[in-house]
């Protein structure tokens, strides 16, 4: 009876799940423009495989509630919100633009635009690499993104990169998608700004290569209120001695998941990822990242760190692959998570599979509260507790948010994370 | 010097407890159902309340699916082409050892077992379980003098059937999981330990399991309860011969602490592994869980993993009384092909309880061997602590070593640590030893053990240096 029960249940949830994404798909115009091949691709997709289930183990902690409240649709223009100017030495493109985000403004020397038979030929490529293709968050923007911002870095690109899009008001839905290619040497320094609110969905992809020697330091800013949902997938594939930095805060959004995958292609790469992620009210943070490294001598240093307050939920998957070739692998990954109140919860999990002797490999990871004796101090020396907590929580947060692009303090990351205004 | 020579001399070390004992053996037809779960337990004239208990799990059971998730790769195990039941021809009830066929002695005798009475004097109380039944426990009487049961599970059927009933399917339910609920239906024997309240068992306890026939599923069932401030140390043992087809082993072990009383259960599993290209061995599939109910009880897993073509094990503990303490301490080696999936669950649900995770990892040859694990802070386990630590090492390039640590917190009040590592034999290091004049051999198992020194150190005394022996042996010739 009870099992008969359970299964009407899940029958019905499964139902409403695949006739959420039915609804979805319809309320999408015809696939058209430059990318009307993917949005066949992807809906299609969708049609096959629609919401992923919590039985399915990657997405066991994470409730799509959230999403399926939603009744998301593409929207035309976003308006402009009351951004701060952008920080001197950056350039900022307004991605939600009507019409063509670069009209009006010139590229920094060393970025072009890809032409169309360059970005058919690149667009998934990086996907495909990370084996993340036909991953439910990336056919999601597949289906929907009505265009891509496709760039080639061939040199030093000297100002910062700022690439903004706001899905503002009820029923939007705003799909980012981006492509990077990195040649040899070249170098980028990329903030993102993603910023939701209202009953908005948010879908971004992003797909970099990174040539031999090249560089990309990418930042990523997602801040969202409300019932805005978030769905971030970052794929970049690293060529020998190339080096990735990717800081990402996120805080506010009703549902988020940010799935950064990198794969080390012949080692010899350095990888570094940092997170912060906050969750607090009913909100669930979940990160999913996964570093695959097939060549030796590769580099990775991950830092994950989350604040579970009121009755959040901050969710933690690191997967770390390091197979027969890729000898003398230096990898460290941290997760560190508070978890400030009693119906709030953190779920954390690192994976390593590790396939060669020679290497190096460790992982750490701790959930606990503000330390006690810390508290202690600083109430010794006359502030309140209420002071010493915000105090340590902003330590806390600092680690992973300066190292953020410099062009991302206009947008006062910590008083916005923290809910300062 | 060329390692690479001593490397094949020494993987070719046979298993030395590959031997089968030609003895008569009463079986049962292979297959199971409904009239088999009823035939065992005819065959040992058990209560009412058992064979419901067993008909029920059966019925679970077969609305089951065998678990995946692990991702074994193995072949599927056809449950019909299984004997559920297989026990040595001989005299029900032997009151004294000189009635037990000499021929099973001499097993146990060959495996080092102290059954007879010359062995006797290392104070060790040894239950012998021989297929599916138990053949002899010693010093039962000693301990009776302090009111401690030590006996088989089918004996405290016959003999304590209250406790049994009290106690048998409340820490593993038998629909807990797909090879908990088989072991439920089918279990023919075990040993069951009952501490009365406030004695400390005067000796170590020990079982020891031997598969002996070659088409036969061992399922055994281990239940040990310590009352109120009791205490007892205990330690099973395993081997079975070579065959080249897969055994199932699916055992379950059930403790139960209340108030104060602390039980220590260590295991050195050797079931035979299978050849080199993975031929034959045993699949152990074990569920292992203890059970905190009182205050300040304490239970503690100690074990050696060495044996097994497949381990799928994760003796866990349930923290629910105040300030109870879980301790999970584990060396586990594979090689060749073995699979070992292992790791411990730390359910705290009571406050200010506490645990310690020590697990490492030894992989080598073409071997993979996980960590899986998992702790969870409940929402009322204010004060509790966990600090848990994994460290894989790896020798040869085909090995592999994979961690999965689950931490999930529902308690800010809670903090929880967990580090790993992963090391290897450096030819370096190697070459320091050697220079000191040190074998090569003796070098790799000197670093060996001071690698599984944390574990080895929770055993007690006589098995820690057995354990190091038998780790010796076992990664003889596998470094290159």
């Amino acid at each position: 009876m009870v099992a008969a029960m359970s299964n009407s249940a899940s029958n019905s949830a499964a139902l409403a799940a695949s006739s959420w994404v039915t609804n979805f798909l319809e309320r999408l115009p015809a696939p058209a423009g430059e990318l009307e091949a993917v949005q066949w691709r992807g809906r299609e997709a969708l049609s096959r495989q629609p919401l992923p289930t919590r039985r399915q183990e990657d997405w066991r902690f994470t409730d799509l509630a959230p999403l399926t409240a939603l009744t998301p649709a593409l929207a035309a223009a976003g308006e402009q919100g009351s951004w701060p100017a952008p920080a001197a030495g950056a350039v900022r493109l307004w991605l939600d633009a009507p019409g063509d985000p670069l009209a009006g403004q010139s590229l920094p020397a060393g970025l072009s635009l890809l032409d169309a038979d360059e970005v058919q030929q690149a667009l998934g490529h990086t996907l495909a690499a990370c084996n993340c293709e036909q991953h439910w968050p990336v056919e999601l923007n597949q289906a929907s993104a009505p265009r891509v911002l496709a760039l080639r870095v061939s040199a030093v690109v000297a100002p910062t990169l700022e690439l903004v899009s706001q899905a503002a008001g009820d029923d939007v839905m705003r799909p980012v998608r981006v492509l990077l290619l990195l040649e040899e040497k070249a170098s980028l320094e990329l903030l993102q700004v993603q910023l939701g609110s209202g009953s908005s969905l948010t879908s971004l992809v992003i797909e970099a290569h990174l040539g031999r020697e090249s560089t990309l330091r990418h930042g990523l800013l997602a801040l969202g209120e409300g019932p805005a949902c978030f769905f971030g997938h970052l794929a970049v594939e690293q060529e020998p001695r190339s080096l990735l930095e990717s800081v990402w805060a996120s805080h506010g959004w009703a549902l988020s998941r940010f799935e950064p995958r990198v794969v080390q292609a012949d080692g010899e790469a350095t990888t570094s990822l940092k997170a912060l992620q906050l969750a607090d009210g009913q909100q669930l943070a979940d990160t999913h990242s996964r570093v695959e490294f097939r060549g030796p001598e590769g580099q990775l240093d991950q830092l994950h760190k989350a604040i579970a307050d009121d009755r959040g939920r901050s969710v933690f998957n690191g997967a770390v692959k390091v197979p027969r070739a890729a000898q003398r692998t230096n990898a460290s990954q941290l997760s560190r998570n508070l978890l400030l109140s009693n119906q709030a919860r953190i779920d954390t999990k690192p994976e390593l599979e590790i396939v060669a002797d020679d290497v190096r490999c460790a992982h750490g990871a701790t959930v606990s509260r503000l330390q006690t004796d810390e508290l202690f101090y600083l109430q010794s020396r006359g502030l309140s507790a209420a002071v010493a907590a915000g105090l340590l929580k902003r330590g806390f947060c600092e680690e992973v948010l300066r190292a953020l692009p410099a062009a991302a303090a206009p947008w006062r990351p910590l008083q916005r994370l923290l809910g300062e205004t | 010097m060329s390692s690479s020579t001593s490397v094949g001399d020494l993987v070719s070390q046979p298993y030395k407890y590959g031997f089968v004992t030609d003895i008569e053996t009463d079986k049962i037809d292979k297959g199971l159902s409904e009239d088999v779960v009823r035939l065992i337990s005819s065959k040992k004239d058990e209560p009412q309340f058992l064979l419901d208990f067993r008909l029920r799990a059966y019925k679970q059971w077969l609305g089951m699916k065998e678990p995946d998730w692990a991702a074994l790769g193995h072949p599927a195990i056809d449950y019909q082409e299984m004997i559920y039941y297989a026990a040595p021809r001989q005299q029900e009830k032997k009151l004294s050892l000189d009635e037990v066929d000499p021929k099973l002695l001499e097993t146990f005798d060959k495996l080092g077992i102290p059954l007879s009475e010359q062995k006797r004097l290392s104070n060790v109380a040894v239950d012998a379980v021989f297929d599916s039944v138990s053949i002899a426990t010693t010093y039962r009487e000693k301990l009776a003098e302090h009111g401690v049961i030590f006996c088989s599970i089918s004996e405290a059927v016959k003999d304590h059937p209250e406790l049994i009933e009290r106690y048998l399917g409340t820490v593993v339910p038998s629909n807990d999981n797909f090879f908990a609920a088989l072991n439920s239906a089918v279990f023919s024997d075990g040993s069951f330990v009952f501490i009365p309240k406030g004695v400390a068992c005067p000796m170590e306890l020990s079982t020891y399991f031997r598969i002996n026939s070659g088409d036969t599923g061992q399922f055994e069932r281990t239940l040990i309860v310590a009352e109120e401030g009791a205490s007892v140390s205990y330690l099973e043992g395993c081997t079975a011969p070579m065959f080249d087809t897969n055994q199932l082993h699916a055992a379950v072990v059930e403790l139960v602490t209340l108030d104060d009383a602390s039980i220590k259960y260590s295991t050195v599993q050797n079931w035979y592994a299978g050849d080199e290209n993975g031929v034959g061995g045993i699949y152990n599939f074990v569920t292992k869980r203890g059970h905190c109910r009182g205050d300040r009880s304490h239970i503690s897993w100690t074990q050696v993993e060495t044996g097994s073509a497949i381990t799928w094990k994760y003796p866990s503990c349930v923290l629910q009384g105040a300030e109870s303490v879980g301790e999970f301490y584990s060396v586990a080696l594979t090689n060749n092909l073995q699979q070992a999936d292992t790791g411990t669950k730390m359910v705290h649900v009571g406050p200010r309880t506490r645990s310690t995770i020590v697990s490492k990892g030894i992989s080598a040859g073409r071997s993979s061997n996980s960590y899986r694990g998992l702790v969870q802070i409940g929402p009322k386990a204010m004060g509790a602590r966990n600090y848990s630590q994994c460290d894989s090492m790896l020798i040869g390039d085909q090995a592999a070593a994979n961690t999965y640590p689950y931490i999930r917190s529902q308690q800010p009040e809670a903090s929880v640590e967990h580090e790993a590592s992963t090391c290897r034999i450096s030819a370096d290091q190697l070459f320091y030893l050697q220079s000191r004049g040190i074998g090569f051999e003796e070098a790799v198992s000197m670093m060996v053990s001071g690698f599984c020194r944390d574990v080895f150190n929770q055993l007690p005394m006589e098995f820690a240096a057995e354990a190091d022996k038998l780790l010796a042996l076992k990664l003889e010739g596998s470094v290159g």
